[in-house]
């Protein structure tokens, strides 16, 4: 198209209040000479461009057809996204949608044809699924752990939101003190061990140990815990319990398996500190006590690192404790996760830890 | 609820298609649309909701009793008890761990202890947007700019979802006219804001995400890993990502508050073509700066009590802006940045226009405004000291790949394209049939759907404000 051409296919666009499209800017641009602050808000601006043009039920309809092609192309999307919520009204109603719509995609071929044709925009694999095995098989041998300490040149930082900030302050404070550390941080937002429809964390830890190749991986997260999961039996157990809390407990140890037997020398793993809804506590309980019990059965290669008599000693939540002799908030507004300062006093316990196993 | 989930796209069909059916019912619609907004909002905390109520309501009774009276200093009483209420609920959820924290700390240096209860409260999300749209309303109706609306339309005001949690700051003046008789349902601008929706989309997950993901998250978590290649790498990208993220979020909620039929104000125009300070803050965050402007500025004295008032009064209400996005030094450093700016070219009066090519103008003012960023992305001042040390480190590039600096080049190059060429296109999409636009809307979600990480989307930069 030539210039000319260009001008006037331009021109043909300006509403009819205008006669060229210097003057539709000048009147559409804020603080016009001699007005600083004239017509600020542009109100008008839709209607000067000629763009209120459609009904209210055009708009209905496009909507519902966006909808409606999200349906049959990824329906099961809705359902997905229906498991990762908490349980609530909420979820019911994603839940009662995301099912008969997650029913209809998987009998078209849309979906597919969707997945194959996007799946070269996605960013890392698939890691949502059923990594988990309901009844695992204990490895029969673990790699041998070091006797001395080693080298550290790899660290992963790894978790639920709970890991982040940890995992800047513990980068951070190794930057600070020259060690030549590669430490990665791969927080997954909104996951948990018991919750498979995000990510699945038995997949995670394998594809972690064989991608990042860390020799340490410290792991912190327990934020989004408490869902259902399938039993022995393939019946859905609830939480909270001795039930539950052995179906989390195998979880766990599949994860220090997949790590150990990726080739990591040691794990790190943070006990969830008390939360201020009281609610929260008996799910807290439970992994807490899964990841006691299974770092136990793996010896030293794993290392609790417990942060609850650091952060709420005699399993009292409280925002605030003291830090060089002062009084410091240590608590995010939604009193579960660390903020900037308790995640430092979290990082120094995790250090004091790595020290003892690893040369940095 | 936020907008780009499944809980919203469930939620939102079926607002828009009842909204249109009670839109001729008045006394059915305006209900509707505030326990619609409510159930919006008590999606992420139903306690808050009855924060939006408190502020709507008293400022309902603060602007009513201003409206009662001609006595001018009665008038100011209620608009100070009115305002003061607005205000104090942002400070009390906002700002109380802030000020604790740092009155504690003072104290307990002089050996008096720590007076207050050192306890951190939840943030309401929105509140900072919400409770500044109260303050418009009973303003303005004091400055006899609107007049107070029932109590039904100013709850509407307050609570309408499009704009409830991260705005545009949208004044009383300009959405209360708009609820005094229906939306006439034959003239929407059904294509501009479906092309909206999809730009802000793209905008947050396609590039505001991944920028974020691939460079600045890494850079501004541990700046003393990185060198001056990659530090420089980073401040671009930020710029990048805060636009995209921050107009992303704008232009979708401008798009759903026009599938309804309402019109919200601008809030973005190019700002990285600013060819200074005052420039920059007429394109960026533009119901913001207007906000400080017309109720705080000018309310100060503005430029009206001589040259030194002049620039106290810009660098208080830039530092008291920057405080506005959140209760940490950094804002404040920032925000008293960008008063200095804003001081300097007053001090110049102009002269800058007539010494300086226009491009000389925008390079300078565009890496001042980067600089800025770094002030405040960075968590804390010791980590932006960290940062201006990598800029002058020399080491390696770490980062660098075509698709990140292709997605820079992109978002500030198109800024500085003459605007012609991308009206026409954003004319040209919005005049496309809706129906057409719908299906590539679908398009756009599949294709931005596809593009998120297993960690998720993360919120809106401005969620956090």
């Amino acid at each position: 198209m030539t210039e000319p051409e260009r001008q006037d296919a331009l021109e043909r666009l300006i509403p009819e209040d205008f006669e060229t499209i210097a003057e539709m800017e000048a009147e559409a641009r804020p603080g016009r000479e001699g007005q600083p602050y004239g017509d600020d808000s542009l109100m008008q601006r839709f209607d000067r461009w000629g763009l209120r043009r459609f009904t209210g039920w055009d708009g209905v309809k496009a909507i519902l057809l966006t909808t409606f092609l999200l349906l049959i192309f990824a329906g099961g999307s809705i359902r997905a996204a229906a498991n990762e919520l908490k349980p609530g009204l909420g979820r019911d109603i994603v839940k009662a949608i995301g099912e008969p719509a997650g029913w209809v995609a998987d009998q078209l071929p849309f979906a597919e044809t969707r997945r194959e044709l996007t799946s070269w925009l996605s960013p890392n694999q698939q890691l949502s699924g059923r990594g988990f095995e309901a009844r695992p098989g204990r490895p029969t041998v673990l790699p041998p752990v070091p006797s001395t300490p080693q080298p550290l040149h790899r660290l992963l930082v790894t978790g639920d939101s709970l890991s982040t900030p940890l995992d800047i302050e513990i980068a951070r404070k190794l930057a600070d003190q020259g060690a030549a550390v590669q430490v990665t941080r791969d927080p997954h937002l909104a996951t948990g061990i018991s919750n498979t429809g995000l990510v699945d964390w038995s997949k995670l830890s394998s594809t972690q140990a064989a991608d990042d190749d860390p020799d340490a991986v410290v792991l912190f997260i327990g934020a989004n815990e408490g869902y259902p999961m399938p039993g022995p039996s393939g019946a859905q157990v609830n939480c909270c319990g001795p039930a539950w809390e052995a179906i989390f407990r195998s979880r766990v140890g599949q994860m220090m398996d997949n790590y150990l037997r990726g080739g990591v020398q040691r794990i790190y793993w943070l006990t969830v500190p008390t939360q201020r809804d009281p609610a929260r506590k008996p799910i807290a309980d439970d992994v807490n006590e899964a990841i006691r019990s299974e770092a136990a059965s793996h010896g030293a290669a794993v290392r609790v690192v417990d942060l609850i008599p650091t952060f709420t000693p005699g399993d009292r939540y409280r925002d605030a404790i003291s830090i060089d002799g002062r009084q410091t908030i240590v608590r995010m507004s939604d009193g579960i996760h660390l903020n900037e300062d308790g995640s430092s006093v979290a990082a120094d316990l995790v250090l004091q830890a790595l020290d003892r196993d690893f040369n940095f | 609820m936020l907008f780009p989930t499944v809980e919203f796209a469930i939620f939102f069909p079926i607002v828009l298609a009842l909204s249109w059916a009670l839109m001729p019912r008045q006394l059915l619609w305006k209900p509707f649309i505030v326990v619609a907004s409510y159930v919006f909002y008590a999606a992420a905390d139903p306690r808050f909701c009855l924060l939006l109520a408190a502020i709507t309501l008293v400022s309902q009774a603060a602007a009513l009793a201003i409206h009662r009276t001609e006595d001018e200093r009665l008038r100011k009483w209620f608009t100070a008890a009115g305002v003061t209420f607005d205000l104090g609920v942002l400070a009390v959820f906002k700002y109380y761990g802030f000020f604790v924290s740092d009155v504690s700390d003072t104290l307990n240096s002089v050996g008096l202890g720590s007076p207050l209860p050192l306890v951190t409260i939840a943030l309401p999300v929105g509140v900072s947007f919400f409770s500044f749209q109260a303050v418009t309303y009973v303003v303005d109706v004091k400055r006899r700019q609107t007049e107070p609306a029932s109590l039904l339309d100013a709850a509407i005001y307050l609570s309408f979802f499009p704009h409830l949690v991260a705005g545009p700051i949208v004044r009383a003046s300009e959405f209360l006219p708009q609820l005094r008789k229906p939306r006439d349902p034959n003239r929407v601008a059904v294509g501009a804001g479906l092309t909206l929706i999809a730009m802000g989309l793209v905008k947050k997950v396609m590039i505001a995400d991944y920028l974020g993901r691939e460079v600045v998250d890494k850079v501004f978590a541990v700046p003393q890993a990185y060198s001056a290649p990659d530090a420089i790498l980073g401040a671009y990208a930020y710029a990048a990502q805060i636009f995209c993220d921050f107009s992303g979020y704008t232009d979708m909620a401008i798009g759903l508050a026009l599938l309804m039929g309402f019109v919200f104000p601008q809030n973005f125009n190019s700002p990285y073509r600013a060819t200074g300070f005052r420039d920059f803050w007429r394109r960026w965050h533009m119901t913001l700066s207007r906000f400080l402007r017309d109720y705080l500025y000018i309310p100060l004295g503005g430029n009206r009590k001589g040259k030194v008032r002049t620039y106290i009064n810009l660098m208080l209400t830039m530092a008291l802006g920057g405080l506005w996005h959140g209760a940490a030094w950094n804002f404040v450093a920032w925000g008293a940045y960008q008063g200095t700016g804003l001081s300097a070219e007053h001090a110049l009066n102009g002269r800058l226009g007539r010494l300086f090519p226009g491009w000389l103008r925008w390079f300078v003012t565009f890496n001042l405004i980067v600089v800025g960023w770094i002030l405040f992305r960075s968590t804390d001042l010791s980590v932006f000291g960290d940062y201006m040390a990598a800029l002058v480190r020399s080491g390696p590039a770490t980062l660098y790949s075509v698709p990140v600096v292709g997605a820079i080049v992109l978002v500030i190059g198109l800024q500085l394209l003459p605007e012609r060429p991308m009206e026409g296109i954003e004319l040209r999409l919005g005049r496309l049939q809706p129906l057409l636009l719908g299906a590539l809307l679908a398009l756009v979600v599949l294709v931005v759907g596809a593009t998120v990480p297993s960690q998720g989307v993360p919120p809106f930069i401005y969620f956090r404000f």
